[in-house]
C-alpha cells in the first residue's frame, strides 16, 4: 500500500461512519479503514514506557557503535549538567542520561525517553560549560518535542502500513517487528531529522540554557566553531550531512537575539569545564 | 615513532579560537565596547575581512583590516570555514589514539574506528555501556547542588511562540 492511498483512507475513516460497507472490485475496504485507523492512533499512543523502552534500545545501539569514554569523572560531570538542564523543562521526571562516546567525530544525538549523547571529538573543541549546555539543550529540546519517536513512527508507517506501530512498540523486544521499529530509528542517526526539527531544537536549545543560568550563546558559540571547519574534514561529515550548515542555524537563530542578549552576561564556566571535561590525557 | 612526532604539534596546538579569520556578513559599527550603544571605533563594509580576537556574551572582539580594534555582533560573523584546507583534521586524532594506546597501555578501546554512517547501521547493542552509563547519572537534587556550586541560577524563561509547534 503506498503512501498516498494511506493518506486517502484517513480521510475516508474520518468522514465515513465506522460500519460504512463498501466493495470496491477486490479491495477489502473494511479492512483498509481499520488499518488506517490504527495507523491513525498509533501516531498518538505510543506512551512514555514504550518511549522509554524505544530510546533505551537505541541508546544500546549506539553505544555499540562508540562505548563510554573510559573517564567516571568526565560521564558524571555531563550528568549534572544535562540533569540540571533538564530539570528546567516541562519533562524533569524522565530518566535522563548523558554519555562522551569514544568518538573522534564531532557529533550529538538524543533518543527518546531522555538519553543524550556527545562525542568525545565535539567535547575537545568546546571551549566553556556554557557551550556544552548549549549543545545538550538543543538535544533535550529532541526529546521534549518528541522528534526521533514522531520521525520513527513517521518511518515505520510507511514500512509497516497494516500494524499499529503502537503494537509494535509493545511487544516482545526480540520480536522482527520490534527490530524494524528500532532500525528505523537507528537509520536516523545517520540520515538526519527534518531542517525544522532542528532549528526548532537550536530556538529552544537556547532558551532551556538561559533557563538554566549559563551564557545563552553557548549555542551560537559551538555553531560557530562548527562553521569554520573544514566541511570536507571526515570528523564533521556525518554531522553536516545529518544537519542544516551552521552558517545558515546562526543565520536563523537572529530570531533569538533578544533572548540571547538578555542572557548573555550569565556564567560561561570556562575553568569548571576545563578542569573536568579536558583531563589531560 | 617518527609519525607521532611530526603530528604532535598538530595536537597541542591551542585550539582555533584566537585570531581566527572571518567575515562580516554585513555592514556594521565596529563598536568601542560590547554594546549597541557604545560609540563607534569606526565601520564594516559588508563582507570585510577581520580577526576574530575573542567573544563576551553577544559581541565579538576584532581586528579590522589596517588594523583598528573592536567589538561586532557574534551572530554578524562568519569563519572562512567553507573549502579552505585545514590543518589538523579530525580524523587525525584517531590515528594518534592508536598511537597513544600502543605505548602509553591506556585503556582505550582497540579497533574504535569512531562514528560513521556506517558504523551506525551495523551496531549491536551493547548492554553493558548501557548499563554504565545509567549508573554515571545524576539526581535531580544533587544537579540541583551543582549548579548552586556554579553560581548557576535557575531563570523564568519562555520559548519562542513562533514556528506553530
Amino acid at each position: 500500500m503506498n503512501r498516498h492511498c494511506v493518506i486517502l483512507l484517513f480521510a475516508l475513516a474520518a468522514a465515513a461512519p465506522a460500519q460504512a460497507q463498501f466493495n470496491l472490485r477486490n479491495l477489502d475496504i473494511n479492512k483498509l479503514v481499520d488499518t488506517a485507523k490504527n495507523v491513525g492512533k498509533a501516531t498518538t499512543e505510543i506512551g512514555e514506557k514504550e518511549e522509554i523502552e524505544i530510546g533505551q534500545d537505541l541508546a544500546a545501539r549506539l553505544l555499540g557503535a562508540a562505548p563510554l569514554v573510559a573517564n567516571e569523572a568526565m560521564q558524571r560531570y555531563l550528568n549534572q549538567v544535562g540533569r540540571w538542564l533538564a530539570s528546567q523543562t516541562e519533562r524533569p521526571d524522565l530518566p535522563w542520561r548523558f554519555g562522551v562516546l569514544e568518538a573522534p567525530q564531532l557529533n550529538a544525538f538524543a533518543t527518546p525517553g531522555g538519553s543524550i549523547f556527545i562525542t568525545r571529538g565535539l567535547l575537545e573543541r568546546m571551549k566553556s560549560e556554557a557551550e556544552l549546555a548549549g549543545v545538550l539543550a538543543h538535544e533535550i529540546a529532541h526529546v521534549l518535542r518528541k522528534h526521533h519517536l514522531k520521525a520513527i513512527q513517521k518511518g515505520a508507517q510507511v514500512e509497516l502500513a497494516g500494524t499499529a506501530v503502537t503494537q509494535l512498540a509493545r511487544q516482545d523486544r526480540n520480536t522482527a517487528s520490534r527490530e524494524k521499529l528500532l532500525s528505523t530509528g537507528s537509520e536516523l542517526f545517520a540520515r538526519g531529522l527534518d531542517k525544522s526539527d532542528e532549528l526548532e531544537a537550536d530556538r529552544l536549545g537556547v532558551v532551556i540554557a538561559a533557563r538554566g543560568g549559563y551564557d545563552a550563546y553557548g549555542l551560537p558559540s559551538v555553531l560557530q566553531t562548527l562553521q569554520a571547519m573544514n566541511p570536507q574534514d571526515s570528523g564533521v561529515a556525518l554531522m553536516f550531512k545529518t544537519h542544516p550548515a551552521p552558517g545558515e542555524r546562526l543565520d536563523a537563530l537572529e530570531k533569538m537575539q533578544p533572548t540571547l542578549d538578555a542572557y548573555a552576561a550569565q556564567p560561561q564556566l570556562t575553568e569548571r569545564f576545563a578542569a573536568t571535561a579536558r583531563p589531560r590525557r | 615513532m617518527k609519525l607521532l612526532a611530526l603530528l604532535l604539534p598538530l595536537l597541542l596546538a591551542p585550539a582555533p579560537c584566537l585570531a581566527e579569520p572571518a567575515t562580516v556578513m554585513r555592514a556594521t559599527d565596529l563598536k568601542q565596547q560590547p554594546a549597541s550603544d557604545a560609540p563607534a571605533a569606526g565601520q564594516l563594509a559588508e563582507n570585510a575581512k577581520v580577526d576574530a580576537l575573542e567573544r563576551k556574551g553577544g559581541w565579538t572582539r576584532v581586528k579590522a583590516e589596517g588594523g583598528t580594534e573592536g567589538w561586532v555582533r557574534m551572530l554578524a560573523l562568519r569563519y572562512a570555514g567553507a573549502g579552505e584546507a585545514k590543518p589538523g583534521d579530525a580524523g587525525i586524532s584517531q590515528l594518534l589514539n592508536v598511537a597513544r594506546t600502543g605505548t602509553s597501555g591506556t585503556q582505550v578501546t582497540t579497533g574504535v574506528r569512531g562514528l560513521d554512517a556506517e558504523q551506525l547501521a551495523n551496531a549491536k547493542p551493547n548492554a553493558a555501556e548501557l548499563k554504565k552509563m545509567a549508573s554515571y547519572s545524576a539526581s535531580k537534587d544533587s544537579a540541583e547542588g551543582f549548579a548552586a556550586n556554579g553560581k548557576l541560577r535557575a531563570q523564568r524563561v519562555d520559548y519562542p511562540k513562533e514556528g506553530g509547534k
